[in-house]
């Protein structure tokens, strides 16, 4: 009898879940006001426990980086010296550099993209994705497909936001596809993450359309054609090009200008790139 | 009634502190390379412990912050791990409070489960074919820490469980 009834539970349970992924492959919409409700009691646990857990990481870190701080700090004393007087050399060239990009009006655009910081509070622990949650949402205008940046590089985007938090997709993950362009040239080509090539800290650099000029070390950079990333922001650089068997692309790998392991503020850019044909 | 409401209140947080160990302090350990899988050691073990009822209520619980986690299709992370409650609950009829080897065994085959689940149904269906790869890089160390992390859990949530036992049966003798 009770076995019985265990198994009705777990039919109608199953049958439930299964709609349930069915209907939110399509939309899932409907379900932020559910995480946002959920986000309310749990997103103050995460960030007291993160804080606490940083703070406790950090302690221990500083204690062993104590022996080594006091050698570094007389080499670094020698270092600055030397930096001084090259910073004022080259604090005198960047005010001509200035002057010349005003000049060739060279704007670097993604400089005067609205931005605001976040601090990462909870990862994906297994392996599986690449996927993190950060303590700024809605709230703080952040909308899904916003852009990510760390470091000066590309991090990855916003795909689920509710009040006070919002969860981004990094570019290492496996199903990222990031359309790209090579500085230099302006040949497109896909950036995409690739677990079997995470652990290398690299990424594919794929549908590079034949005779276009990638060269190793060129910086590729979001393209403008992208349907969800803003045109010119840093991803990494080329390596390794080669043409494919097909005799059409090329492809390659892609050294991220973003530090993955260990993120823990992040910059997002509070600007949704406009979609020409919103549906 | 208001036992069954405590054990429910202390299980919601055995749940939220696990989801949350997982997600916010192991990832800052630097030396983890793989970190064990806590959601599912407690959702297998109150089915073991429990039966098959107390292991879905757990399945749904933990799925369901999951998936509210994940913004992939909501019910996937859920459906795996009623199955699980569900699955070990039935093994119930073999367990004895001092029986480790059988928790561990589970312990194996329901992460071996739970990786094959996310690599069929989120890699292999995009054309990822590297099966040896992922076996040898996510499954295997994630099985050992799971396993080895199984081993300290699977005693606190046995002892957390003698102890409610203590309480419930005290409780009805004073009824009586």
């Amino acid at each position: 009898m009770e076995s019985k009834y265990n198994r009705y539970v777990l039919v109608i349970l199953t049958i439930f879940c299964v709609v349930l992924i069915g209907v939110t492959s399509f939309s899932d919409g409907w379900l932020a006001p559910l995480r946002t409700g959920v986000g309310y009691v749990l997103i103050p646990i995460q960030s007291g426990v993160n804080r606490v857990g940083v703070m406790i990481y950090e302690e221990l870190a500083d204690y062993t980086k104590l022996k080594t701080a006091l050698q570094e700090n007389e080499r670094l004393q020698k270092e600055i010296d030397r930096l001084t007087e090259e910073n004022n050399r080259l604090s005198a060239e960047r005010f001509e550099l200035e002057r010349l990009r005003e000049l060739y009006n060279l704007d670097q655009e993604y400089m005067q993209y609205e931005k605001t910081a976040a601090r990462v509070i909870a990862n994906d622990s297994g392996d599986w994705f690449q996927v993190f949650r950060v303590d700024k949402g809605a709230a703080d205008g952040i909308s899904v497909g916003n852009n990510v940046l760390a470091g000066g590089g590309l991090v990855g985007i916003v795909t689920d936001v509710g009040a006070h938090y919002a969860t981004v997709r990094a570019i290492i993950d496996d199903s990222s596809r990031v359309g790209s362009m090579a500085l230099q040239s302006g040949d497109t080509c896909i950036v995409g993450g690739d677990l079997t090539l995470y652990v290398e800290g690299r990424l594919r650099i794929t549908n590079i359309q034949k005779g276009a000029d990638v060269k190793e070390g060129d910086r590729i950079v979001t393209s403008n054609i992208s349907s969800k990333f803003l045109p010119g922001i840093l991803v990494g650089y080329a390596t390794n090009i080669t043409l494919d068997n097909n005799q059409l692309t090329s492809s390659g790998y892609l050294i991220p200008a973003a530090q993955f392991h260990n993120l823990r503020e992040v910059l997002i850019i509070t600007e949704v790139k406009e979609l020409e044909e919103e549906p | 009634m208001s036992i069954k409401f405590k054990r429910m209140i202390i299980n919601l947080a055995l749940i939220i502190t696990a989801f949350t160990i997982q997600n916010c302090v192991f990832p800052l350990i630097p030396f983890l390379s793989s970190s064990p899988n806590l959601l599912l050691i407690l959702t297998f073990s109150f089915g073991f412990i429990q039966g098959q009822r107390a292991g879905m209520g757990y399945g749904v619980l933990a799925g369901l912050l999951l998936d509210l986690f994940y913004s992939g299709p909501f019910g996937f992370y859920t459906l795996f791990y009623i199955y699980v409650g569900y699955i070990n609950g039935i093994c119930t009829k073999y367990y004895y409070e001092e029986y480790i080897t059988l928790p561990l065994i589970l312990s194996v085959i329901n992460e071996l489960a739970y990786n094959m689940y996310i690599y069929v149904f989120r890699f292999l269906i995009r054309g990822r074919l590297n099966l040896f790869y992922y076996f040898r890089h996510l499954m295997l160390p994630e099985i050992i820490f799971t396993v080895v992390t199984t081993l300290f859990l699977y005693r606190l949530i046995l002892y957390i469980n003698q102890k409610l036992k203590e309480f419930e049966s005290r409780r009805d003798t004073t009824i009586v």
